[in-house]
């Protein structure tokens, strides 16, 4: 395979910003829903009347995690057929773990002194949970996030395989043309894309931090 | 003030009750000590107060209103109690003031109210309210979040106060000043304290009235003079220890066992030996080691009452302790 520069420049400024923006919406639409679904579940299985289905659900997450996006989109073939929807759905499914991992352990990391006190004080079980389990678990859940984003911007690579779009479109082509430009190029952007996401959490994850926990 | 009927608990998965027919008393403005080994249901008798464990049996009464009634929201019952633990379980993520400010909020007090409360509260647990109020639990040392922990339970001025070794996380020398304290603001408050501890000398320090509990059973009840005179079985003795006699001496105001006279003994003059009248005799034996005399003058502020000897604080012990040696 042979590398001109004159091609990799237009591959990466040219015929990469479109699919770009795509990958873009195929790491954060999934992600956004993937928190929707993770985050409430794991709270409510930290509740007393729900923390016997723990484990069973927890499976679930897991095996969202272990079958592999491909399989996924090809067992849900049947109802949802190639692009777009069965793409997000696939990397939505991949993403849930981290999220509810952390999540639960966020929850089971708040010290139990603080809970006893704050329940001993008469928080309700509301109060306890918005101003007291979440924001000390808001570390936690937020590198649950970190995780998953940097997973979906690497997994989105293959919506492309579906007709997703996304960069995968330009690195399978180049590997279907056997030019290394393009390969290249769509690495790099999903690698940039993953940082980029990375250090936009890391902000918003200071300003959610209690101070107490920030180094 | 809070009563206590017959209550048991049984928790799931066990047979032996943590608490097992317990029934008792404490009135209006006293601190009701209950001491006993770890695992003997004293702090579990105080979570069955406010309700953080419910009993499997029995009764309980703040006021004579049964803490169980349906009518009684846990939430809003444990709002107008007072709960320090020994672990203080300050938000870590919450300043000082916040912290303090915690059950008023809970209570939806107006915030021109609360601001003024808890610097005072603050002043009145001995802490800088400026230097303070807008720290973080982790930039305290470990006595002045106790203090932070007395302050918030007493924020909303709740009549009772539940305290789970409130003391027991710092050292002894912090603990006695802490200890002085509380009771010096407690003779102000009158508020009615139920206090669990397993160190019966500060169950002593600290008691009105003490509640000793062994195997979930109570095993005595009393005044700390009550309990050290009399004690009722070989498991109290135990845990009072060997030097229930010198306990006894701190119990002791001089004036119980003064010789009254008017005159002076030369001795004691020449010596310079006198103890004031409120002093324990536990003071006594230590001037007489002290001025190496048998013999202290005893007054009553700058008047002269009279006379203890050697002889008498072992006689008193002798009467007081029942061992007729």
């Amino acid at each position: 395979m042979e590398f001109e520069m004159e091609r990799f420049i237009s591959a990466l400024f040219d015929r990469s910003p479109p699919h770009a923006v795509e990958h873009l919406q195929l790491v954060l639409i999934p992600l956004t829903i993937a928190f929707i679904i993770a985050f409430p579940t794991a709270v409510l299985l930290t509740r007393r009347r729900f923390i016997k289905y723990t484990d069973r659900v927890m499976t679930f997450f897991n095996m969202g995690q272990t079958i592999p996006p491909l399989a996924v989109i090809a067992i849900f073939f049947p109802f949802l057929g190639l692009g777009r929807t069965p793409a997000l759905f696939a990397l939505t499914i991949y993403a849930l773990l981290p999220i509810a991992r952390n999540t639960l352990a966020g929850l089971k990391g708040v010290p139990q002194d603080v809970k006893e006190a704050a329940r001993g004080m008469g928080m309700s079980e509301w109060e306890m949970l918005f101003k007291v389990e979440i924001p000390l678990s808001m570390p936690v859940v937020m590198a649950g996030v970190k995780i998953s984003v940097v997973l979906t911007s690497g997994t989105a690579a293959l919506g492309a395989l579906v007709g997703g779009g996304g960069m995968g479109a330009v690195i399978f082509a180049g590997i279907d043309f056997f030019r290394a430009e393009l390969i290249i190029a769509g690495t790099l952007i999903i690698g940039v894309i993953a940082i980029v996401l990375d250090r936009l959490l890391t902000v918003i994850d200071n300003i959610l931090t209690p101070p107490h926990m920030k180094t | 003030m809070i009563k206590l009927d017959k209550v048991d608990k049984v928790f799931p998965g066990t047979t032996v009750p943590a608490v097992d027919q317990v029934s008792f008393q404490v009135d209006e403005g006293n601190i009701c000590v209950f001491v006993g080994p770890s695992g003997c249901g004293k702090t579990t008798i105080l979570r069955m107060i406010n309700r953080l464990v419910e009993p499997t049996g029995g009764d309980i009464y703040i006021k004579g209103q049964k803490v169980s009634d349906k009518g009684v929201n846990p939430d809003y019952l444990r709002r107008e109690i007072g709960y320090v633990i020994q672990q203080i379980g300050l938000m870590p993520h919450r300043t000082i003031e916040q912290n303090v400010a915690l059950v008023p909020r809970l209570l939806k007090w107006p915030e021109d109210k609360i601001k003024p409360r808890v610097k005072h509260l603050l002043e009145m647990v001995g802490l800088e309210p400026d230097e303070v109020a807008q720290k973080y639990p982790h930039q305290l040392s470990g006595g002045m979040m106790q203090r932070v922990g007395v302050a918030r339970a007493l924020a909303a001025d709740p009549p009772i106060m539940l305290m789970d070794e409130p003391f027991g996380a710092v050292d002894p020398i912090v603990r006695g000043r802490l200890q002085d304290e509380f009771l010096r603001l407690q003779k102000e408050m009158k508020k009615t304290i139920c206090f669990v501890t397993h160190d019966i000398n500060e169950a002593i320090k600290m008691g009105d009235h003490i509640v000793i509990m062994n195997k979930g059973r109570l095993v005595q009840h009393g005044t700390p003079m009550e309990i050290l005179s009399n004690p009722a079985d070989e498991f109290v003795k135990d845990l009072i220890g060997s030097d229930r006699e010198i306990k006894l001496l701190e119990l002791t105001r001089s004036e119980e066992i003064v010789e009254h006279t008017d005159e002076i003994p030369e001795v004691v003059n020449k010596k310079d030996c006198f103890i004031q009248a409120i002093d324990p005799v536990q003071r006594a034996l230590e001037t007489m080691m002290k001025k190496d005399s048998d013999l202290v003058g005893v007054r009553d502020g700058e008047s002269f009452i009279g006379t203890i000897s050697w002889e008498d604080i072992k006689k008193h012990i002798n009467r007081i302790s029942g061992d007729q040696a």
